[in-house]
C-alpha cells in the first residue's frame, strides 16, 4: 500500500514539475519535440532511480560531512554514464539534448529525492520513489514537448499530423511557450486537486 | 568497535575507496563506447559533406572521391588506403589542427553527369565559440560558384546567430559567385542586405557571428585559391575546345576565327 502510494504520489498529486516546480530549466528548453523531450524523461528517470538506489544502499556507511559530495559524485556518474550511451546509440538526439544531459546533474528532483528520501529509506522504496519522481518530470516534458511540437511544427514524433492548411505558429518554438504551457497545466492540475490552491 | 564515520582517517578512505570505483567504471565505460561514438562521428561528417553537395542520398562512400590539395595540386586518396582517410577526417574532426592546417587540404570531388562539385571544410570562430560547415563550389566559364553549404556551430545565440545552422541562410549562398570583376573574393553576409550578386544578407543581430562566417569563407576558401585559380583556368580551356569545335575537328586551334576550316581540311586530305 505504502509502496504503491510513493509510485503514485509524484505522478500526480506531488508531482515535482507542476507541485514542486523543480527541473523547470530544462522543461523549457528540451520541449520543442517530443523525441529530445521522451529521451530526457527517460534519462532523468534513470538517474533519479538510479542514485535512489545507490544513495540508500550506501546510506549508513556515508560519512554525514561529505554527505553531499558522495551524492553528486554517484549522480554525476550515473549522468556521464548516460551521455556516453546516447552519444554511442542516439547521436541525433544527443546533440539536440546537448548541454541538457550533463545538466541533469544539478537537476533539483534528482539531489532532492536523494537528500529528501533515499538517504532515510531501504534500497527497493528509493528505488520506485526515483523511478515515480522521473516518471512525473517525464510526464509533464512530455505533455509540453506534445503541445508545442503539434502546434509548432505540426507534427508529433517528426511525422506530419496537421497537414498543409496548417500553418505552424513559430511561437511554441521559442522557451517562454513551454512556460505559459506548464502554467496551463499546474492551473488545470490545481482546479482539479482543490487542496493544494493556496488560500 | 564502531568505526567512527566522522573520522578524518574514515573519510579519506571512503573517497579513495570512492574515486577509484567511479573513476574505472567510468573508464570501461568510455573505452567500451568509444568505437561505435567516433563510427558516429564520421558518419556526420560524411553525412554533412554529402549535404553540401546537395546529394543527400547518396552514399559517400560509393560517389565521392577524397583528395589533398598542396600548393594548388589535387592529389587523390586511394580508396582502399583506410590509413589516409582516418587521417583526413580525423583533421575533419580537430577544427585547431584544421584551420592551421596550410598542405594537404582535405577536398572532396564528385563527378556526376561530366560535371565536377568539390568540396571543402570551413572552419572559423564566431561570436562565442567555433564555427565550421563545408562548402560545395562549382566552376563556370568564367567564374566558381557555390552550389552548397553546410554550417554548423559550437554555442552561437540561438535565432541569432545560430540562424546559420539553419537551411534559411544556407540556402542563400546558393549560387554565389567566388569572385568578382577584379577578381577579388567577394562572398560575404553584407548588414543591410546583400548589395550585388555576390552577397547575401547578414542575420539582424548576428553581426558579429556574420562576420565570423565572412571571415571563416575568406579564409578557408583563400587557402585553396591556387587550386581553383587552376580548376577555373582548365573551365575556361574547355570552354574554348568547346567553341573551337566547329572550325578545328580535333584540337582547340586559337587563330580559327581567322583560318576557318583550313586544318581540318588538311586533316582529311592526310
Amino acid at each position: 500500500m505504502k509502496l504503491s502510494k510513493n509510485f503514485t504520489n509524484p505522478l500526480a498529486a506531488n508531482n515535482p514539475v507542476i507541485v514542486q516546480i523543480l527541473g523547470i530549466c530544462s522543461a523549457l528548453a528540451v520541449t520543442v519535440k517530443l523525441e529530445p523531450a521522451f529521451v530526457m524523461g527517460l534519462s532523468v528517470t534513470f538517474v533519479c532511480a538510479f542514485s535512489n538506489l545507490f544513495m540508500s544502499l550506501l546510506r549508513k556507511g556515508v560519512p554525514s560531512r561529505i554527505r553531499i559530495i558522495v551524492q553528486l559524485v554517484v549522480i554525476a556518474t550515473l549522468v556521464i554514464v548516460v551521455d556516453q550511451f546516447l552519444r554511442a546509440y542516439m547521436y541525433d538526439v544527443s546533440k539536440q539534448l546537448s548541454v541538457y544531459v550533463g545538466l541533469i546533474i544539478t537537476n533539483c528532483i534528482v539531489m532532492g529525492r536523494v537528500e529528501a528520501f533515499a538517504l532515510g529509506n531501504k534500497p527497493w522504496d528509493s528505488f520506485v520513489d526515483g523511478v515515480a519522481n522521473g516518471l512525473g518530470y517525464a510526464f509533464i516534458l512530455v505533455l509540453v514537448a506534445f503541445f508545442r511540437e503539434l502546434f509548432g511544427s505540426g507534427e508529433l514524433f517528426g511525422f506530419t499530423i496537421l497537414g498543409d492548411w496548417y500553418t505552424p505558429n513559430a511561437l511554441m518554438l521559442f522557451p517562454p511557450m513551454a512556460l505559459i504551457i506548464i502554467g496551463c497545466i499546474i492551473w488545470v492540475h490545481r482546479s482539479i486537486n482543490k487542496d493544494l490552491q493556496e488560500k | 568497535m564502531a568505526i567512527n564515520k566522522n573520522s578524518n582517517v574514515y573519510i579519506i578512505i571512503y573517497t579513495v575507496v570512492m574515486v577509484v570505483i567511479v573513476g574505472s567504471l567510468l573508464a570501461f565505460v568510455a573505452t567500451w563506447l568509444k568505437l561505435q561514438q567516433d563510427a558516429n562521428v564520421l558518419n556526420e561528417q560524411k553525412v554533412s559533406i554529402m549535404k553540401a553537395f546537395g546529394e543527400a542520398d547518396a552514399n559517400f562512400d560509393d560517389v565521392v572521391k577524397i583528395g589533398l590539395v598542396t600548393d594548388g595540386a589535387l592529389t587523390e586518396v586511394a580508396k582502399d588506403d583506410k590509413a589516409a582517410i582516418q587521417k583526413v577526417f580525423d583533421l575533419l574532426g580537430n577544427r585547431k589542427a584544421l584551420s592551421e592546417a596550410t598542405a594537404e587540404l582535405p577536398i572532396f570531388v564528385l563527378e556526376k553527369d561530366g560535371v565536377s562539385k568539390y568540396v571543402l571544410p570551413i572552419v572559423g570562430k564566431g561570436l562565442w565559440g567555433d564555427i565550421w560547415g563545408y562548402v560545395s563550389l562549382q566552376q563556370t566559364e568564367d567564374n566558381i560558384v557555390i552550389t552548397g553549404i553546410v554550417m554548423d556551430h559550437a554555442g552561437e545565440t540561438p535565432g541569432l546567430g545560430a540562424e546559420i545552422a539553419t537551411e534559411g541562410v544556407q540556402g542563400m549562398f546558393t549560387g554565389k559567385a567566388l569572385y568578382d570583376a577584379d577578381n577579388n573574393f567577394a562572398v560575404r553576409m553584407q548588414k543591410g542586405g546583400a548589395q550585388n550578386e555576390h552577397q547575401v544578407d547578414a542575420i539582424t543581430g548576428g553581426t558579429k557571428t556574420c562576420d565570423g562566417v565572412n571571415a571563416m569563407l575568406a579564409t578557408s576558401i583563400g587557402k585553396y585559391e591556387s587550386f581553383l585559380r587552376g580548376a577555373e583556368a582548365t573551365a575556361e580551356t574547355d570552354t574554348e575546345e568547346c567553341e573551337c569545335t566547329e572550325c578545328c575537328a580535333d584540337e582547340c586551334c586559337t587563330e580559327c576565327a581567322e583560318e576557318p576550316i583550313v586544318e581540318p581540311v588538311n586533316v582529311e586530305e592526310e
